[in-house]
């Protein structure tokens, strides 16, 4: 396979997921697509040979890092570590949340949004992009048993919401 | 070891995370702690929750000029010579389909499953027949590499590295022929260089390829109309997920001929030795009295089952919720749906799903019964976690009760790789598939979806299967892996299919194509040989549809021009003239020649109403006229919501797989969208909001206590784009 068909077969296949992923770090979908183009064009300067069977971490390793360059660049004050959300997760539950009882899957999103931006960091890599825990952890530069426990214990957290209704 | 609920072992294990030597330990545990195999099996449970969360996420793709930017870049840093890219996106698809398809003809019971990502291949060969094909000058190169190989009955893995291809395609008599499947695959990426991008890339809630409406043209002006076939189906399925999301679709995602094409029409097939047959139609204008309908339908030959052995076929299909995306499961039953057409009595098949649990939602059944296995195709849901395991246990068992020793016994494991969540994980699932292949049951392993699929796992489990692996993210790519290269009964019959109208402007002063916009040819194309355009499968339809103005009525409400003085007039041409009101010619090639055939076939003109007109030529037009309304077309005159669906209801006829009568929810859905009541939203107080630079309509949402969709509903965005800087927003405000 040449360079440029295997250029455009990786942008074929992760434009999608890199996109939902720079917009889970950026929301804004400009900046999201800058994070990816520059991904791919810092991919165009890449031996296929030195990324074979790492593509993946790889492409969203430099999407992350790209997208946390914009972050502080647009968006000097807020730091990663901070959960996003935290006025919300003290709510009461909205009556919304209470007609909604029977249909749990709905209230996932509210949940998921309420978990530290971390654990929802790791959660969707998990379970959108389908990395393996040392794939999220190459790119998230995290431990691998960090990755576990972050995975853990977000999944432990909505557990118990969903339980809890 | 005690249970602790905080471990993340818990979590690790039940994702399928957890090393080998760790888990074997852990489950000796489980079998004695009740209360941490019901944590794991509810981690499983919400796993499968959050992945259809996220699969069900809108989906962002880069703009057209960041795609160009890379592109550019990609090229700059490529060492081999440029090669002419092709003009008209679709064809180094129809290149790779229609060499598939040459390839299986010589081979009979062929096999071939090509990989976009991987080099490997497998294919077991008997090659009886000698063939050549030259690849037109402007197309891509595909390269096809010839293999010697002793004996017919090995399996064969050819592996190459090599780059641009620059080839003809060969073979001869008697010798077998590899097919390295990853050039067909870099024939096939290497046309995105030109606009592949929309097609292959598939369109999204941000970007379309605009479109430009066909307009009436004059006969006067332009007595021909030329434009190519096309066999896509993919815009249909777009705006059916639009609908059923409760949205219209943006009108550039409304290509109206794939919507016309996506429906089978019972068009009689050729007779003789033409690979189509021609059926045209014409009726008044359901939605301008003053004008004409005309349909050419087109039929493919209907091939004879060629000799081949008998399939001993085993789907095992994953259901689990990941899977509940239009490329995924649905995808995955049409294709089977159109495979298990192809089958017959020879033939055997069982479907066993899997999803938290699996199980045999088919028992082996005859081929003949293609219904049988159609509906229970049909019935398939997706809903839960993955445990792929159980499955392929099942299945392999399945499809060794009813084993065929002089016929091909093969799994077909149709998944998107969310393998993670099975008890049997990694080196289990490899031995026990490893095991299996020793038995003569082969796996072939396809992926489906885009970005989420576990390649290395599916890939596996093809190789330790014996089997082969195909990654799949369009119904062509469906059709072309599992109908045209499995069954090897779908074949390409014709390709390059060309098709030119000429009016007869004695009885017409203009006309409009509906729908085709971008498969319009110029007129010195049609006797271009270089020029390509369609191909067409054996048993398919396609179907265009003209509207036409009859002569003596002006043509885009503009007055006739004078008859020129030098010309003849329309009457002297009635003069000589036969009724005739127009001549459909069609140049096709046949698959592997190089040089076109034309025919030819007038329609008389003739008066005839609406109503007196064929079942299928009133559903072609509902879709069409359906389309127009979604585009909100300048020509769709005093057409309505309910007018579609009367005749779309009429004219059902059998509609053995229901895609008819989908289309008349979809009908009955886009018809409450298309005339929403101004009672509805009132009730709710509205803010209106000016947006800052940077925010997005999710910040926006947050700060209001909304949801995005409430947004995008109440300002009835169909382009996220559209949100800048000092645009105002209505906002609902929740009590």
């Amino acid at each position: 396979m040449d360079k440029e068909t295997w250029i455009t077969s990786l942008v074929r296949r992760y434009e999608r997921p890199l996109c939902s992923y720079a917009f889970s770090l950026l929301r804004n979908l400009e900046w999201a697509r800058d994070a990816v183009q520059d991904t791919f064009l810092r991919l165009c300067g890449q031996k296929p040979e030195k990324l074979k069977d790492r593509e993946a971490p790889w492409l969203f390793r430099v999407c992350r890092n790209r997208s946390l360059d914009i972050l502080r660049k647009e968006n000097p004050v807020q730091s990663m570590s901070e959960p996003q959300e935290a006025s919300i997760a003290s709510e009461e539950k909205s009556p919304d949340e209470q007609a909604a009882q029977g249909d749990l899957s709905r209230l996932l999103p509210r949940f998921l949004s309420k978990l530290p931006k971390n654990q929802r960091e790791v959660i969707r890599l998990k379970f959108q992009q389908n990395l393996s825990y040392r794939e999220i952890a190459h790119c998230t530069q995290l431990s691998e048993s960090n990755v576990g426990f972050l995975l853990h214990t977000g999944i432990k957290t909505l557990r118990e919401q969903m339980i809890n209704l | 070891m005690k249970f602790e609920r905080n471990d993340p072992k818990l979590t690790a294990y039940a994702l399928g995370e957890l090393p080998e030597a760790e888990r074997t330990a852990f489950e000796k545990e489980l079998e004695t702690n009740p209360e941490a195999r019901q944590a794991v099996e509810e981690i499983r449970k919400l796993a499968g929750k959050i992945k259809d969360h996220y699969a069900a996420e809108a989906q962002m793709v880069l703009t057209e000029e960041q795609h160009e930017t890379i592109r550019q870049a990609a090229r700059k840093n490529r060492k081999e010579k440029i090669i002419p890219f092709p003009r008209k996106p679709w064809i180094p698809i129809a290149v790779a389909a229609s060499i598939g398809g040459i390839l299986l003809m010589l081979s009979g019971s062929i096999v071939i499953f090509s990989t976009v990502e991987k080099r490997e291949v497998a294919f077991c060969p008997p090659s009886p027949v000698f063939s050549r094909q030259k690849t037109d000058l402007q197309k891509p190169r595909v390269k096809m590499k010839k293999n010697a190989v002793a004996g017919s009955t090995q399996r064969i893995i050819s592996r190459t590295q090599q780059s641009l291809p620059e080839i003809e395609v060969f073979g001869s008599a008697g010798i077998a022929q590899g097919f390295v499947a990853e050039n067909v695959g870099s024939g096939v990426m290497l046309g995105d260089a030109e606009g592949l991008v929309a097609n292959q890339w598939g369109p999204s809630i941000e970007d379309y390829a605009e479109i430009q409406e066909n307009k009436f043209l004059r006969v006067a002006d332009q007595p021909l109309s030329t434009f190519s076939i096309d066999v896509d189906t993919a815009s249909y399925a777009n705006v059916r997920r639009f609908l059923n999301e409760g949205r219209l679709p943006p009108k550039d995602a409304v290509r109206i001929e794939e919507m016309i094409n996506y429906f089978d029409y019972n068009y009689a097939p050729p007779r003789g030795n033409v690979p189509f047959a021609t059926h045209m139609e014409l009726s008044r204008c359901p939605w301008n009295e003053e004008h004409k309908l005309v349909r050419i339908g087109l039929k493919g030959r209907v091939i004879e089952q060629a000799a081949r052995p008998p399939l001993n076929l085993v789907f095992l299909l994953d259901v689990s919720g990941s899977m509940n995306q239009e490329n995924k499961l649905p995808l995955v039953q049409r294709a089977m749906t159109m495979l298990a057409q192809q089958l017959d009595k020879r033939d055997h098949v069982a479907i066993v799903v899997y999803a938290g649990s699996s199980g045999l939602v088919l028992p082996p059944t005859s081929g003949a019964n293609s219904r049988t296995i159609i509906a229970a195709l049909k019935r398939l849901k997706a809903g839960g976690g993955t445990n792929g395991g159980q499955g392929i246990q099942l299945a392999y068992s399945t499809a060794l009760e009813n084993f065929n020793k002089d016929g091909v016994n093969r799994v077909i494991l149709c998944t998107d790789g969310d393998f993670n969540i099975g008890v049997t994980q990694g080196g289990d699932l490899n031995r026990l598939i490893e095991e299996k292949a020793k038995s003569g049951i082969f796996l072939s392993v396809l992926g489906f979806g885009t970005g989420n699929t576990k390649d290395s796992t599916m890939e596996q489990l093809a190789d330790r299967g014996n089997g082969n692996y195909a990654y799949i993210d369009t119904f062509n790519e469906a059709r072309k892996v599992l109908v045209d290269q499995m069954s090897g009964t779908l074949v390409t019959i014709a390709k390059d299919v060309k098709i030119q109208v000429e009016f007869n402007p004695a009885r017409v002063a203009g006309y409009r194509l509906i729908g085709y916009e971008n498969r319009m040819l110029a007129t010195e194309d049609f006797n271009d040989d270089k020029k390509d355009a369609g191909e067409i499968g054996a048993g398919h339809t396609v179907t265009a549809l003209y509207e036409i103005i009859p002569a003596g009525q002006p043509v885009n409400n503009t007055p006739d021009i004078d008859d020129l003085k030098y010309q003849p007039t329309a009457s002297d041409a009635l003069a000589g003239n036969s009724g005739e009101l127009l001549t459909v010619k069609l140049r096709y090639k046949e698959p592997d020649g190089d040089i076109s055939a034309k025919l030819e076939f007038p329609l008389m003109d003739t008066a005839r109403s609406f109503s007196e007109t064929s079942p299928d030529f009133r559903f072609a037009t509902a879709v069409a006229g359906f389309g127009m309304l979604l585009r909100d077309s300048d020509y769709k005159g005093t057409l309505t919501c309910e007018q579609v669906l009367e005749w779309a209801a009429r004219s059902q006829g059998n509609d053995e797989f229901g895609y008819r009568r989908e289309f008349i929810d979809l009908v009955r859905k886009a018809g409450t969208l298309l005339t929403p009541t101004p009672a509805q939203e009132p009730d709710v107080p509205v803010y209106e909001h000016i947006v800052y630079p940077g925010e997005t309509i999710w910040d926006i949402a947050r700060q209001y206590g909304c949801t995005e969709a409430e947004i995008i509903r109440l300002n009835k965005i169909t382009d996220t784009r559209q949100i800048k800087q000092g645009t105002k927003l209505l906002v609902p405000i929740p009590e």
